[in-house]
């Protein structure tokens, strides 16, 4: 009996423990600007720390929605690691590419990498800035939106 | 003497244009054997035809002002990890040629056919099967993509790339293409002042055309099918969309047509049949729609948050599971003078046109935009008695949202 009180509650509460949930390409709409997300390289999620999943289709729409929302109300940020299509790394931790040379859903030309040297290699071929999680906000802040970079 | 000296003239100018005009053949048995040679050996104006048969070379890479043409399809493939074919000079003609086979690559945009930085291209009548991106234009400006048949066998996949992909680029002009099992059949990026009319977009992954930043656009006479949803227009100014049939957009979030963050466009005498939702709208200004027609769609027309001035008139709407569903606060809209097939008023002064106003939003389509689930009562005794009840007295509807002059007949 007290196993099953206990069984029950540590249902109850891992029910809302915030858990990342795949992305389902080509299925999915992006919560910020409703284009079916189908890059598996550019995908990106937030899950609130009440357990909701948020999905994006470009790193851009999930800067500017934790922007739009307030981001102390999310647990988790996640993004799409580009050297390793369809896999999602935490985003907070990433390092990020904004280059000419690699276009994103969204028009901000912005990549996410799971471990720096990789984004070093891909800075290498094809040029651009290297910026951090944070580094990203402030740019965000600083520009209001991210988006084309005209 | 004037006549002599113009003959004169005319044949100095004349004479070397004629000496140029040659045409290179290509096949097993011709001068040139590979379309390489007979690329390295062309000049300015000359034409390389290439008879039937199968030709794998490395990426060829047309750099002066020739057309290339096919005949009876011969077929061009390229190793793996590499285009097909990339014109790299202004005034160059592709024509005939059946290009297959290109493998999906995560790094690199690899494309069929590639326009790189140049003007004044013809893409004509090509077979593009089971290429990652068909056709790629990048600051490309002044071209013709005209009766290519584009399919990828990809319907699933998803790492597919888009059939017409343009990015950078203006006055380019897409034509009577069918494009088929592509990410996207057409995507237009930072591309302006293009015309794209006449093509069959279905069964494509992602949506039928999709628009991203660009700016004076139009589009007409396309036919939109069975797409993971039909078009959108994301990001843009002044965008004309014409005569185009939207159907069979079918799927949980799938539509016709989205409007996202559009100025000043035009919507006239489109069709909208068997979409989940014809029109899906955010963020959009000074938008006019005319004569179109909504039919047998799940929503006709869903306007989000964000949205001013748009103005409704002279459309059908006929048998529509929903007409109209407001989501957020709505400004300074008009709907007047549109036929619905619910209008359930009467005409006593014969006018032809309805002498009760009509309300397009039902109650229970805000039940359903906070309760999705709630749609399961859809054709229940109570749901009807509901929104009766609200269209007599209306309290929640908004009370600017009516049809003031719902015509009695629908527009041809």
């Amino acid at each position: 009996m007290k196993n099953a009180l206990f069984l029950l509650t540590w249902l109850l509460l891992s029910g809302c423990k915030p858990t990342p949930k795949p992305i389902e390409y080509g299925a999915d709409v992006c919560a910020f600007c409703q284009m079916t997300i189908v890059d598996r390289q550019h995908g990106a999620e937030v899950v609130t720390k009440k357990g909701r999943v948020y999905k994006f289709d470009a790193i851009e729409c999930m800067v500017n929605y934790v922007a739009q929302q307030g981001s102390e109300s999310f647990a988790l940020f996640l993004t799409n690691d580009y050297m390793q299509p369809g896999a999602l790394t935490d985003a907070t931790a990433a390092t990020y590419l904004i280059s000419r040379g690699v276009p994103s859903p969204m028009g901000a030309f912005l990549s996410g990498f799971g471990n720096e040297p990789d984004a070093r290699t891909v800075q290498t071929a094809k040029g651009g800035d290297l910026f951090s999680w944070s580094a990203l906000q402030d740019m965000r802040q600083k520009k209001g939106f991210l988006g084309p970079a005209e | 003497m004037i006549n002599a000296r113009f003959a004169l003239l005319c044949f100095l100018f004349l004479a070397p244009a004629f000496a140029r005009a040659r045409t290179l053949e290509v096949c097993a048995s011709c001068a040139y054997n590979t379309i390489q040679q007979a690329l390295d050996a062309s000049r300015d104006g000359d034409r390389v035809l290439v008879k039937a048969g199968t030709y794998k070379e490395p990426t060829l890479r047309i750099t002066k002002k020739i057309a290339l043409t096919g005949e009876n399809y011969p077929i061009l493939e390229a190793p793996k990890g590499q285009e097909i074919l990339v014109i790299d000079a202004d005034g160059v003609t592709v024509e005939g040629l059946q290009l297959q086979n290109l493998a999906p690559h995560y790094l690199k945009d690899l494309a069929a056919i590639r326009v790189h930085r140049k003007g004044f291209f013809r893409i004509l009548n090509n077979r593009l099967i089971n290429t990652f991106f068909a056709i790629y234009l990048e600051y490309a400006h002044d071209g013709e993509v005209i009766g290519n048949t584009i399919t990828g066998t990809a319907v699933n996949e998803l790492s597919s790339g888009n059939g017409v992909h343009g990015w950078y680029g203006e006055y380019v002009c897409i034509e009577n293409n069918t494009i088929k099992g592509h990410r996207d059949g057409i995507y237009l990026e930072f591309m302006h002042f293009c015309s794209i009319s006449g093509n069959h977009s279905e069964a494509n992954v992602r949506y039928g055309l999709h628009f991203m930043f660009s700016n004076d656009d139009h589009y007409a006479n396309n036919i939109f099918r069975k797409n993971g949803a039909g078009v959108a227009v994301m990001f843009g100014k002044r965008i004309g969309m014409t005569d185009n049939l939207f159907d069979y957009n079918w799927g949980r979030s799938a539509y016709g047509l989205l409007l996202k963050e559009i100025y000043d466009a035009k919507i006239e005498r489109n069709r909208f049949v068997q979409n989940t939702i014809g029109i899906h709208i955010e963020g959009a200004s000074r938008v006019a729609y005319r004569q179109n027609t909504f039919q047998r769609n799940g929503w006709a027309v869903k306007i989000a948050g964000g949205c001013l001035d748009h103005d409704f008139s002279q459309n059908n709407f006929l048998s529509n599971a929903m007409d109209f569903v407001l989501n957020g606060r709505v400004n300074s809209n008009t709907f007047d003078g549109n036929y619905w097939s619910e209008y359930t008023g009467y005409d006593l002064d014969r006018n032809g046109l309805g002498d009760v106003p009509h309300r397009p939003v039902k109650l229970f389509s805000y039940i359903v935009t906070r309760t999705p689930e709630s749609i399961i009562l859809l054709r229940s005794l109570f749901i009807d008695l509901m929104n009766f009840s609200e269209k007599v007295s209306p309290v929640f509807t908004p009370a600017g949202i009516l049809d003031q002059q719902p015509l009695m007949h629908p527009i041809s």
